[in-house]
């Protein structure tokens, strides 16, 4: 914990710290874990088991000396059923990343309902990407793509969508996806969700090491 | 759906209200196969927040007067916490919901849209999120806490609730006024409108409030504990008129009839919050329509721990389980089992009071609210606004002498779009409270500021069950009904010993006391540093 305040601190009165919710959605089995799990520990597991409900992490990245961005990542299982629990992590997410399977043309469309819900329910401003992940099976076979990439991101420019495509096996453009939405997010706007809690004035931080200091000083801690 | 059918569940969860999203995050990680059902396509049932196509259509499906008329087929004794459910179910004629569309809890709902919203400032409606439900929670609760201990509290931006104003005629000539409460003894020391001879006498009060548990204290009060404070205050501290109200306002009651024992222990929460977390605020809302992004948080900690999660879906109690299990049967015609059922009461208390509410949409920041209160403090994005008993004019004619409420959220709640403001009004239902709300609200934006529009507006009213949970036993298992949330204005720790009790039901021989609500940080969600995925 004593950690959170630290690098910003030391790096002068001009960093910015902007924090943002992420979600992740897409059909079963496109690889949406595997992409976060690539982007946040730089690991891969062919034999990954189905996410179960949800999971929730957390990645920093730097876009220059003074502005780093934090992303709340929630990633939604694909296989939900009850189409219950997207509502509750598209609500205020500033940002999501709909992913679909360059080898399953099925998937694209199952991503574009996705895109459709997120235009009609998620916030108006909310900054979309469409991940065409797998490209490294296309690398090897490329008689399996089965979505042009002409096709997708003839889509994503006219739905207004950030696009790559990805792989999550071999790294190719995840740190570049996460970056781009990193970059497209309003970092000056001192506003919603943007700021780190505790950093900004009116934000309250309840965590045991900061937030209490007043009170293990006693009453007064100067 | 087959799946759903296939199995016993340890747990159904009805509805997606504080107290069971609550009790969803304690179960979180308990690995018990738990099903958390909604009737709405929302979450946070009656503690949601909503966005304006949201509140419209709610308004809609709450704009009958009648209550009781859904509630014709109830047994009439159901405050009788002793009843049992299965031998009632039998006479139903038809099967009762469980959680229902249309709660019956709130009623006379009605939206009005300024005739010229859109020109005036209305954005698009998913920029709203109105709260059903704007309780403050003060420092010093244990919902707090237990946030903290859940590491639930990372995933909620919590704001300050700032200044405590009151409402009044300082005389002919300035007019009305909102005044400042003075709440510490710096605040009274500096506070230049106090006499000095009130300010000895309001210090000697907050003196007394701070230690009105020690022995010296009780003297003085105990005997009079159940008489009106306001009596109280005037004999024993001589406090003046104004000083009485803004005394009585900190305590937040809504029949302005609070009693010196309630009043202190509520003054002395006050008092007591003030510099928990920081300097300048005693309580704190969560962004993005308060009690119900808690609610959001702990129902994504029931997903993270496996819960699975159905909205759109309405409960009834189905035929009898021979296995000892309850039965239910979704709206989809699904039938399911569990060994416990966890609810909230969905009849109306006869006893207690209800309220009216509006929900108002201004078009100005009210900027001159959210002052900064001390060095250092964070921005405040509530100003709590209270109406004494009285005060607006043609109140105590009318014979509603109760005070008004009203709670002003800045748009740094995440309510609404910047430059904009909402207000939260509050008063007990009466048949006049439509008018008194709008009387208030006019009274509050023209002291508050010189031109504002009310772009949006809400009134509904609200009522409670009773305040105890109705446990019932059906064969082996259990169903257990919480109550319905309480209609203070600050949230009430009443409400998480009922979550406790509703844990260690279907905990069963798991539950340990020293348990409930502490779990380690999950693996990715602590130190920037260290952060590894799940």
């Amino acid at each position: 914990m004593a950690s959170r305040a630290g690098p910003a601190a030391g790096r002068g009165m001009n960093t910015r710290f902007a924090q943002f919710k992420l979600v992740l959605l897409g059909e079963s089995a496109v690889g949406k874990s595997s992409i976060v799990l690539r982007f946040v520990k730089d690991q891969f597991d062919s034999y990954r088991e189905s996410t179960i409900g949800a999971a929730f992490l957390t990645q920093t990245i730097s876009l220059d000396e003074n502005t780093t961005v934090k992303f709340e990542i929630w990633d939604t299982a694909g296989q939900e059923r009850y189409k219950s629990l997207a509502p509750m992590y598209y609500r205020n997410a500033n940002c999501a990343v709909v992913v679909y399977d360059i080898t399953q043309s099925s998937s694209l469309d199952k991503a574009k309902a996705w895109v459709k819900e997120l235009q009609r329910q998620a916030n108006e401003n909310i900054i979309i990407a469409l991940a065409g992940n797998k490209l490294d099976l296309v690398s090897e076979q490329p008689d399996k793509r089965a979505v042009p990439t002409a096709e997708a991101e003839a889509y994503a420019n006219e739905a207004g969508l950030l696009f790559f495509e990805t792989s999550a096996k071999t790294a190719e453009n995840v740190q570049e996806l996460f970056t781009a939405i990193a970059k497209k997010l309003p970092l000056d706007q001192v506003g919603p969700r943007h700021t780190r809690p505790g950093q900004r004035p009116g934000g309250v931080n309840l965590g045991p090491a900061e937030g209490r200091d007043t009170q293990a000083g006693g009453p007064c801690s100067c | 759906m087959e799946t759903l059918s296939a199995e016993t569940w340890d747990t159904v969860i009805c509805g997606t209200g504080l107290s069971q999203s609550l009790l969803a995050l304690a179960l979180s990680r308990s690995k018990k196969r738990i099903l958390h059902l909604d009737a709405n396509d929302f979450y946070g049932e009656h503690e949601a927040a909503l966005s304006l196509q949201e509140a419209d259509a709610w308004a809609h499906a709450h704009a009958g007067g009648d209550v009781t008329h859904q509630l014709d087929n109830k047994p009439a004794s159901t405050n009788n916490g002793n009843e049992d459910i299965a031998s009632d179910g039998d006479k139903f004629l038809t099967a009762p919901v469980l959680s229902g569309k249309e709660s019956t809890l709130f009623r006379n709902a009605h939206v009005r849209k300024h005739h010229n919203a859109e020109a005036q400032g209305l954005s698009f409606p998913r920029a709203y999120s109105l709260a059903l439900a704007p309780q403050i929670i003060y420092t010093q609760s244990k919902l707090l806490s237990q946030l903290v201990s859940s590491k639930a509290y990372r995933q909620v931006e919590f704001l300050a609730v700032g200044s405590f104003f009151v409402y009044g005629t300082t005389d002919a000539a300035s007019g009305t006024i909102l005044a400042r409460i003075p709440s510490s003894r710096e605040d009274v020391f500096s506070a230049q409108s106090i006499p000095a001879r009130s300010k000895r006498a309001l210090m000697k009060f907050l003196k007394f409030v701070i230690d009105y548990d020690s022995d010296e204290h009780k003297l003085v009060w105990q005997a009079r504990a159940d008489e009106p404070l306001s009596e109280f205050l005037i004999e024993h501290f001589k406090l003046d008129e104004r000083l009485q109200n803004s005394t009585l306002a900190l305590t937040l009651t809504l029949d302005g009839k609070v009693t010196v024992k309630d009043g202190l222990v509520t003054i002395h929460r006050h008092l007591t919050s003030i510099g928990l977390f920081g300097s300048g605020f005693c309580a704190v809302y969560p962004k993005w329509g308060g009690t119900s992004e808690i609610a959001q948080v702990g129902c994504r900690a029931g997903a993270v721990g496996g819960s699975t999660y159905m909205l759109d879906t309405p409960v009834s109690m189905g035929e009898a389980d021979h296995g000892g299990n309850i039965s239910l049967k979704l709206s989809n015609e699904v039938s399911i089992r569990t060994t416990t059922l966890i609810s909230s009461q969905q009849t109306c208390s006869t006893t207690s009071p209800s309220i009216s509410r509006v929900v108002a949409v201004i078009n100005s920041p009210l900027q001159s609210l959210f002052e900064i209160l001390a060095e250092g403090a964070p921005t405040p994005a509530v100003a709590v606004v209270a109406f004494p008993s009285g005060s607006l004019p043609n109140n105590s004619q009318s014979g509603s002498d109760v005070p008004v409420y009203a709670f002003v959220h800045s748009s740094e709640t995440g309510e609404c779009p910047s430059g904009q403001s909402v207000v939260y009004l509050t008063m007990q239902a009466a048949p006049q409270s439509p008018h008194v709300l709008d009387m208030a609200l006019t009274a509050l934006l023209q002291a508050a500021t010189t031109t504002a529009d009310i772009l949006y507006k809400l009134y509904y009213e609200q009522a409670t069950s009773s305040r105890q949970p109705l446990v019932t036993s059906q064969g082996s298992a259990t169903v257990f009904e919480l109550p319905s949330p309480s209609l203070g204005l600050a949230f009430d720790d009443e409400n998480l010993v009922a979550v406790k009790e509703a844990w260690k039901i279907v905990m069963k021989d798991e539950a340990l006391d020293d348990a409930f609500m502490k779990f380690e940080d999950r693996e990715g969600m602590g130190d920037d540093d260290d952060d590894v995925y799940d």
